[in-house]
């Protein structure tokens, strides 16, 4: 069974060269808001399997974030559909409404609200959290006191315990010294092995190649290749190579 | 439907904002959350003064009468004028993740209605006081006349609220709007004074029953109009459908746009 489906997803930008959202300026100077029409995703097909986890790879300014963001749902395909069974928990932008003059725990209670839960809910959770983020001695500090590892690690332990049905990474599994990363890659072993459905956008190959169980490779906005992560990052290493030697 | 069950999900998230705001209002404010119930009663001995003193009104008690139409009012222009930021003040927010975009104007108009409701204290020490006869059935009354007119602010705020994303003036347009609406609508002078030829003008003005009812109750002492109750209630259904039919079809592109 799917947990994620993308079907004919377009995406382009309107990229504006002076925007005004003024009134004066939409009336008078319509001209001058002139803009260009950037097509980033042309038509993008792929499902993900419940429980698999998927990642996707491609050279900067490909649209992988784009893509990653139209399935959180912050922004919307001109056209296609994208399907996501379950509760979405993304791991694009840490600590969204995080208030720095509130405490670690409260900022937790904000947190994981914005992320859909319950008051209920963030009780029987805050425990696993605050043990996860390994911040018990601060969290009724405020957090405008934490270093900055230590405000990320809070971030992650909300996003990646709210019970979410599919995860979305994009390049944040370099989050806090080598030990609490090595708690991480554990913890997402563990969120798939539960079931858990987990699309990674990310550079680092070597973590797609044995984390994922497929991957993607998008190319001038389709997907060039799709298949296991092993053959899919060698023919996209091969392209990387042959375009360095072309330059 | 759909939507509704979502935000219902989302309830927490409203209720931290609508904490948040209630909270924040006043911070760093030596009198702090007493600033809820100073700004009416300020409001009110400024009224007293000016109008048994100097502009002297035929209508008896008339602090009384404008007080009790102003406070409603001053939360109905809130949602109109302040509304329209509700999105784009959380601008941090809605790039950064997903959560129903009608949060925002949802917690936006329920932190002012809430703060409307502190304001009432206020009212209702002054109307006791004042020795106006008080109706209790018609107190009864006051619940579904403050729901109706939740539902209208609600309306205008998801308009607004929505709008404001695309075009930055329409906050400041709203802004000179409500002040033309407050004068266009019942609050400093009685539905009696307006000309014949008029009133079928004032009644498309749904502002109008809404205050037309809190008088009654608050000041006449009386049960209002059932008909009365019932063209506001119908006017709140539509302004609601059309605020968040607009919402619904503009939020898709809140996050580019902003």
């Amino acid at each position: 069974m799917a947990a994620i489906k993308v079907e004919n997803v377009q995406k382009s930008f309107r990229v504006f060269y002076d925007k005004g959202r003024s009134m004066k300026e939409v009336v008078l100077f319509r001209n001058r808001r002139r803009y260009e029409n950037r097509s980033v995703l042309k038509d993008i097909n792929f499902s993900v399997d419940k429980g698999e986890a998927i990642g996707i790879i491609g050279e900067n300014g490909c649209g992988k974030s784009t893509l990653l963001k139209l399935m959180t749902r912050i922004i919307y395909p001109d056209k296609g559909r994208i399907t996501i069974e379950g509760r979405v928990s993304s791991l694009i932008e840490l600590g969204a409404g995080f208030h720095p003059d509130m405490s670690g725990r409260e900022n937790i209670y904000t947190n994981a609200a914005i992320f859909g839960l319950g008051k209920k809910e963030i009780d029987s959770r805050l425990e696993g959290i605050i043990a996860f983020s390994e911040l018990e001695e601060f969290i009724d500090n405020p957090i405008r006191t934490y270093s900055s590892g230590m405000y990320m690690r809070l971030a992650f332990s909300v996003a990646i315990n709210v019970n979410a049905d599919v995860l979305l990474i994009d390049e944040i599994l370099s989050v806090g010294d080598a030990n609490f990363q090595e708690k991480c890659h554990a913890k997402l072993d563990e969120l798939k092995k539960r079931g858990v459905t987990i699309a990674i956008v990310s550079h680092d190959l070597g973590t797609i190649r044995n984390f994922c169980d497929k991957a993607i490779w998008i190319n001038n906005g389709v997907v060039e290749k799709y298949g296991l992560p092993g053959t899919v990052i060698d023919q996209y290493l091969e392209f990387m190579s042959g375009k360095r030697r072309v330059q | 439907m759909e939507r509704l069950k979502e935000l219902y999900e989302y309830r927490e998230m409203i209720i931290g904002l609508v904490k948040k705001d209630l909270r924040g209002r006043y911070k760093g404010s030596v009198l702090g959350f007493l600033w809820t119930f100073i700004n009416p009663l300020m409001q009110l001995m400024v009224f007293t003064m000016v109008f048994s003193v100097i502009l002297r009104s035929d209508i008896e008690k008339y602090y009384l009468f404008l007080f009790v139409a102003l406070i409603p009012w001053n939360f109905f222009s809130g949602c109109l004028s302040g509304g329209a930021r509700a999105v784009l003040n959380e601008q941090s927010l809605v790039t950064k993740i997903y959560f129903p975009r009608e949060v925002l104007p949802v917690s936006y108009v329920t932190s002012g209605f809430i703060n409307m409701l502190y304001c009432f204290i206020v009212v209702f020490i002054v109307v006791i006081f004042s020795g106006i006869s008080i109706y209790p059935p018609a107190l009864l009354c006051l619940v579904p006349v403050m729901i109706i007119e939740y539902f209208m602010a609600l309306g205008v705020a998801l308009f607004t609220s929505a709008v404001t994303v695309y075009l930055r003036d329409f906050e400041h347009i709203m802004g000179v709007v409500g002040m033309a609406w407050q004068y266009l609508t019942p609050v400093m002078y009685p539905t009696t004074w307006v000309p014949d030829r008029l009133m079928p003008v004032f009644n498309l003005n749904p502002m109008t029953h809404i205050i037309t009812a809190y008088r009654d109750i608050l000041y006449y002492g009386k049960v209002p109009n059932m008909s009365t109750l019932a063209v506001s209630a119908l006017f709140a259904a539509v302004i609601l459908l059309i605020g968040s039919a607009v919402f619904g079809r503009l939020k898709i592109r809140f996050a580019e746009e902003m």
